[in-house]
């Protein structure tokens, strides 16, 4: 496994759960000699939590880390036990897809992934301190006080640092249940001046499949039109598809959790940490929505094989024995047993407003840090940071540009620009409503969108490349059928136009202005009209959207265009905020704490005003022109010196 | 709006660039490559083609959609400067009005209508560098004056927004982050089995938002005294000389003088312009308490109706008789704080008469009663002679400067004028939304153009937008797993 002869690797990758796992493969893909160390080998890429992958804003970014060459996208589709495309009714910019996956064997997918992975090695092991030298890090210590020195470390330890697991009243050191906490490196990251603070999440209790009454709650079944998350996919689904099943609190539940409410340690005031508050404990729900009656909740299995049921709604951290009582009262679960109960989690995080946006810290050169560690939460969010930062640990070692995503091109840049641009106070999750420019930010259209980049990177192989490149002339074909053929206004087409309860035509018009009505879509558009053209939604979906929506899709790139402008403008990172004239004081703080590179990440920081925007331009602009322009003077100045500037 | 700097920059901007307060002249200046087609909307005057420093001279007229309701707001000069002879190095219209502020407000409005904006500070001044007009060190002498004065034009924002005015501006901002929230929870959280508003009910929500912005509009955009002018009454005893003064300030003899107390029986109203502002004079009927005469009778109480109604009194006393007992009765009818006390016919009498006249005044009960001072008398008493004609430009500056006392600052209409464009943006973005409801787009598509409409609210109340729907989304639904 280990190649442990050599002493010495180019690229350390510490902690192997989501980030990790797509960290060490994008590097050692890269051609790096990559060492992956974690503490638990039965654990790879393993779900702390829910066992579901994507959702909204949260598949897309699989499909970006799919196009580009990452390994999340092949694991969930491999693994998939129930398919839903989100949204699918709603409009085309927000549909997202879901997976729930057979838990054990997307890690065991994911560990033969690493295990077989040219260029990686990987050992277990407990990562105690960095090697230092000055304020670069020249590799790690292990437990065993080994050293092994490496270019560049990228740390993924997930909820692991300093973790502390709540069971009512109850505490014990942990990341999650079965794997130990791991000690050392935050403490050592404070010492060095790092900002590190607490967050807090939870997960709800896991039921033992044969103790659930499975007639009283109703099954869930998923889609059966179904669009994997990787192109490289070639059947899909390949397991058996099964349900979920709903099913309901009661009046008794909520009865019982309140009376038991001095029994959790997150109403006592024994977490510290913030947790997240679109995932809030049923302690939580009870309280502040006190009017409403009943909660649901999703009892999900964990797998085809598996005998534990995940509760989704139901994350708590009040004792065993209360969860035992208020599960009994939810309709399927009066029996239940639990084989493991909920609980929070407390662990360190890394305020990311120290990290560049190629994940690297700015005080620590060659120290990449991916994932919950920079105070996301979820598994996509991790997998997208591990996957840029093992690219950028790679790319340092080669000598490569750094490879950084634009919010425009991808939800991994607006991602990665959020966190390195507005910190974080709560465990942070993706929303399509954190992107601005969320019409061009579509799952359909992820391929369009990266095709260029992804192809530069060189990570996706030949054969995606391959796939790439041909439905992209797919779709360009398509479009070009489109704009070339019409349909006339005879009394035939006027008739079928009629029976597609849609205006009749004035004058002739091409497939691309006729497809623009909204009443009429491709696919009822070219049965009707018997056209020869492709039925594949791959293909024509990003087509037809983008001729249905042109005119606000138009609108939001030339936004995009002209905020383009500003992101040319790069700081540079030696600028003295308190040289620049014009910037309140609490502007001067907030800019120099997070060094945006460029006026339009400056801009994107709360509290900074645009006034603040012009006295930076005039800062930039004004450096240059001091150099290479002659002072001004014109004869028109003096004919306004009487006006006064009020403004 | 924030997200948008360099579109921004592409518009064209206006602000008034004279001193604050009520002057001779005003100048608004109006910069941007755009700024002939925005300004010739306003003023037609203006030739086939403009010369650079060249001087026009016309009305502005206000660009009402119905022609025949067009009218004329103000006479004024424009300037034109061409690209790269300018102050700011781009196109610009200066337009020289009366020093009006509630006229200078008005021609802003209309600058906004046809696709100006309202400058921010300093932007001038950005502009004039990024075309380099002017150098580093000139720019930033201006943005240290700037930051040194911004923290008190937000108050003044904050000022002049107190009250009901801005609880009205906040219910339309939650109205508008509710709905926003609604829709963003409906995309983000569609697993999630919320109760999310019916089409119907966005449909309802947006037009009461609707409804609230255009009535906001609609008041900024007639002001008051624009609408109606300024409506001073004259009071006073018979024979003291309000129909003769009346005559002065509307320059015609449109009342009847003689020297018979109570010649004046009925109201007689005159509208006059001065400096752009109209400004209508009512005489009345004298009011003698003991008359017997039915007519006169009638006459004093609409005399007294008048005044009640009025925006400002002149009350007229004879210094010829000095203040008299029904002088002081009459007197004791009316308010002070919008009262001016006018000694008649100084002609007739001597500086010292004069004094002593102050000081009887000082020791009325009227004064004692709504404890008057020295002050008050200084800014309030005028002694005129209606033989005198110098006497008229002297009372209608003491007129506008009270008028416009509360807007002694430019900024204060610069931030009325500011609102006005942020609230009709604000209305015709959530009119689109309304569109793209009916035209059943998805929730997408509303949510951006609903938020834009919320980011112009949140200027105008002083807020920035950030975040606040994530906020609101917790707050109103229960989500999670
Ligand atoms: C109790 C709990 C509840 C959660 N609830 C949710 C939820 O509701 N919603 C949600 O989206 N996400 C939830 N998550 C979070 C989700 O599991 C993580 O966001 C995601 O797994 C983070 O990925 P990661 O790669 O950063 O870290 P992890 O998946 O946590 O992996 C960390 C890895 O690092 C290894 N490691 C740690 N320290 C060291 C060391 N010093 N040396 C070597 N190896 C080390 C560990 O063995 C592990 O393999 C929850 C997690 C937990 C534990
Ligand atoms: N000397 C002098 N006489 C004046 C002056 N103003 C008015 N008069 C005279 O005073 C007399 C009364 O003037 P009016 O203007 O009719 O007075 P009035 O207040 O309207 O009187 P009624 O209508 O009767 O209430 C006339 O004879 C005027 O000529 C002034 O400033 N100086
Ligand atoms: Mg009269």
């Amino acid at each position: 496994m280990a190649d442990l002869s050599s002493d010495s690797y180019q690229v350390i990758v510490v902690g192997a759960g989501h980030a990790g796992v797509e960290a060490c493969l994008s590097s050692a893909r890269l051609g790096v000699k990559t060492l992956l160390i974690t503490t638990n080998l039965d654990r790879i890429a393993y779900m702390s939590c829910n066992p579901s992958i994507g959702g909204l804003a949260k598949g897309h970014m699989v499909r970006e880390i799919d196009i580009l060459g990452g390994e999340m996208g092949l694991a969930a589709d491999e693994t998939c036990i129930q398919y839903k495309r989100l949204n699918s009714s709603k409009g085309p910019a927000v549909r997202g897809t879901r997976v729930q996956s057979d838990k054990d064997k997307y890690s065991a997918f994911m560990t033969e992934k690493v295990l077989n992975q040219k260029n990686l090695s990987v050992i277990q092991g407990e990562v105690k301190r960095l090697v230092l030298e000055g304020s670069a890090c020249r590799g790690v210590v292990l437990q065993d006080g080994s050293i092994i020195h490496s270019n560049t470390v990228v740390i993924t330890t997930g909820t692991f640092m300093n973790g502390v697991m709540h069971i009512g009243l109850e505490q014990s050191p942990g990341g999650r249940v079965g794997d130990q906490a791991t000690v050392g490196l935050s403490d050592q990251l404070r010492d060095f001046g790092f900002t590190v603070q607490r967050l807090k999440t939870g997960t709800p209790a896991r039921l033992l499949n044969s103790s659930i009454d499975w007639s009283k709650t109703v099954p869930q079944y998923g889609d059966t039109e179904f669009f994997p998350f990787s192109l490289r996919t070639e059947t899909f689904p390949k397991l058996k598809q099964i349900a979920c099943f709903l099913s309901r609190t009661t009046e008794q539940t909520h009865d019982i959790i309140r009376k038991n409410l001095d029994k959790s340690p997150m109403f006592c005031g024994v977490i510290e940490g913030v947790g997240p508050r679109y995932c809030p404990s049923i302690e939580d729900k009870i309280t502040r929505f006190a009017d409403k009656e009943s909660h649901q909740t999703f009892l999900e299995p964990e797998g085809l094989d598996s005998d534990l049921i995940y509760l989704q709604g139901i994350s708590t951290s009040l004792p065993a024995d209360v969860q035992y009582e208020f599960l009994r009262t939810i309709p399927g679960l009066e029996n239940v047993k639990i084989v493991r109960p909920g609980y929070a989690v407390e662990y360190d995080f890394v305020e990311p407003t120290q990290i560049y946006h190629r994940l690297e810290t700015r005080t620590i050169s060659n120290l990449f840090l991916a994932g919950q560690i920079n105070g996301t939460s979820g598994y996509e969010e991790a997998a997208a940071q591990g996957f840029v930062a093992g690219i950028n640990a790679a790319h340092k070692v080669l000598n490569r540009d750094e490879f950084i995503l634009d919010r425009d091109q991808a939800y991994i840049g607006v991602l990665i620009d959020d966190l390195v641009t507005k910190g974080t106070k709560e465990p942070y999750r993706m929303f399509t409503s954190r992107a601005e420019h969320r019409l061009v930010l579509r799952e359909d259209n992820t391929l369009d969108r990266l095709f260029d980049i992804s192809l530069n990177l060189k990570l996706s192989g030949s054969a995606l490349e391959e796939k790439m490149i041909k439905l992209k002339d797919e779709r360009q074909n398509l479009l070009s059928y489109l704009r070339s053929e019409r349909i006339f206004p005879n009394e035939q087409t006027q008739n079928k136009i009629l029976e597609m309860k849609s205006a009749p035509l004035l004058k002739p018009a091409t497939y691309e202005e006729f497809l623009r009505r909204p009443e009429i879509n491709y696919t009822d558009f070219v049965k009707k009209f018997e056209i020869p053209a492709v039925a594949d939604p791959q293909i024509f979906e990003p087509v037809e959207i983008e001729i249905k929506y042109s005119g606000y899709i138009k609108r939001q790139l030339e936004i995009i265009d002209q905020q383009k402008r500003l992101e040319r403008m790069n700081i540079p990172e030696s600028t003295n905020y308190s040289d620049i004239k014009g910037l309140s004081s609490e502007e001067r703080d907030k800019l120099s704490r997070v060094k945006p590179r460029t006026l339009g990440q400056a801009q994107r920081i709360s509290g900074v005003n645009p006034s603040a925007i012009q006295s930076l331009m005039i800062f930039l602009k004004g450096r240059k022109k001091l150099k290479d322009l002659p002072s001004d003077n014109s004869e028109d100045r003096s004919s306004h010196g009487q006006s006064v500037e009020t403004r | 709006m924030k997200s948008n700097l360099v579109e921004r920059e592409q518009q064209v901007i206006c602000a008034i660039s004279t001193p604050p307060g009520y002057g001779g002249i005003s100048v608004i200046r109006v910069s941007g490559a755009d700024s002939e087609q925005v300004v010739r909307k306003i003023a037609p005057f203006l030739p086939q083609e403009v010369k650079s420093h060249s001087v026009y001279y016309g009305f502005i007229q206000s660009t009402e959609l119905n022609p025949s309701t067009v009218k004329s707001i103000d006479e004024v000069l424009v300037l034109y400067f061409e690209e790269g002879r300018s102050f700011t190095g781009e196109k610009v219209f200066e337009i020289h009005g009366h020093g009006n502020p509630v006229l200078s407000d008005q021609i802003l409005q209309e600058l906004v209508k046809s696709g100006a904006r309202i400058a921010d500070r300093g932007e001038f001044t950005y502009r004039a560098f990024l075309n380099q007009r002017i150098d580093l060190v000139q720019a930033e002498s201006v943005l240290d004056l700037i930051q040194s004065q911004s923290s008190s034009s937000s108050q003044m924002a904050l000022r002049q927004l107190q009250g009901e005015l801005s609880k009205e501006i906040e219910h339309i901002e939650n109205a508008i982050t509710r709905l926003l929230a609604h829709l963003e929870a409906s995309i983000d959280f569609s697993t999630e089995n919320l109760e999310i508003i019916s089409q119907k009910q966005t449909l309802d929500q947006l037009q009461h938002i609707q409804k609230l912005l255009a009535q906001r509009v609609s008041e900024y955009q007639k002001g008051k005294l624009i609408r109606e002018g300024l409506v001073v009454s004259l009071a006073g005893r018979p024979n003291v000389g309000k129909s003769s003064l009346l005559n002065m300030m509307v320059e015609q003899n449109k009342a009847i003088v003689t020297a018979i107390p109570g010649t004046t029986r009925d109201l007689i109203e005159s509208t006059t312009v001065y400096n752009g502002q109209k400004i209508v004079f009512v005489d009345t009927a004298g009011v003698r308490t003991d008359s017997v005469d039915i007519v006169e009778k009638i006459g004093i109480e609409k005399s007294m109706e008048s005044h009640k109604s009025a925006d400002y009194v002149f009350f007229i006393f004879d210094l010829s008789t000095g203040i008299t007992p029904q002088d002081e009765e009459i007197l004791s009818g009316l308010k002070p704080e919008n009262l001016y006390l006018l000694g008649n016919k100084s002609d007739l009498v001597s500086e010292a008469d004069l004094e002593s006249t102050q000081k009887l005044l000082q020791q009325s009960n009227f004064f004692k009663r709504n404890q008057l001072d020295s002050h008050w008398i200084s800014s309030r008493l005028a002694f005129i002679s209606t033989l005198d004609k110098k006497c008229r430009e002297k009372l209608f500056d003491m007129i506008m400067e009270l008028a416009f006392s509360t807007q002694k600052e430019d900024r204060a209409i610069l931030t009325h004028a500011r609102h006005f464009e942020k609230l009709s943006e604000a209305l015709s973005k959530i009119e689109s939304v309304q569109k793209m409801v009916v035209a059943k787009l998805g929730a997408e598509f509303l949510s951006q153009e609903l938020k834009d409409s919320l980011i112009c609210v949140q200027e105008v109340l002083g807020k920035h937008y950030d975040d606040q729907i994530v906020d609101k989304i917790f707050k109103e639904f229960c989500l999670g797993k």
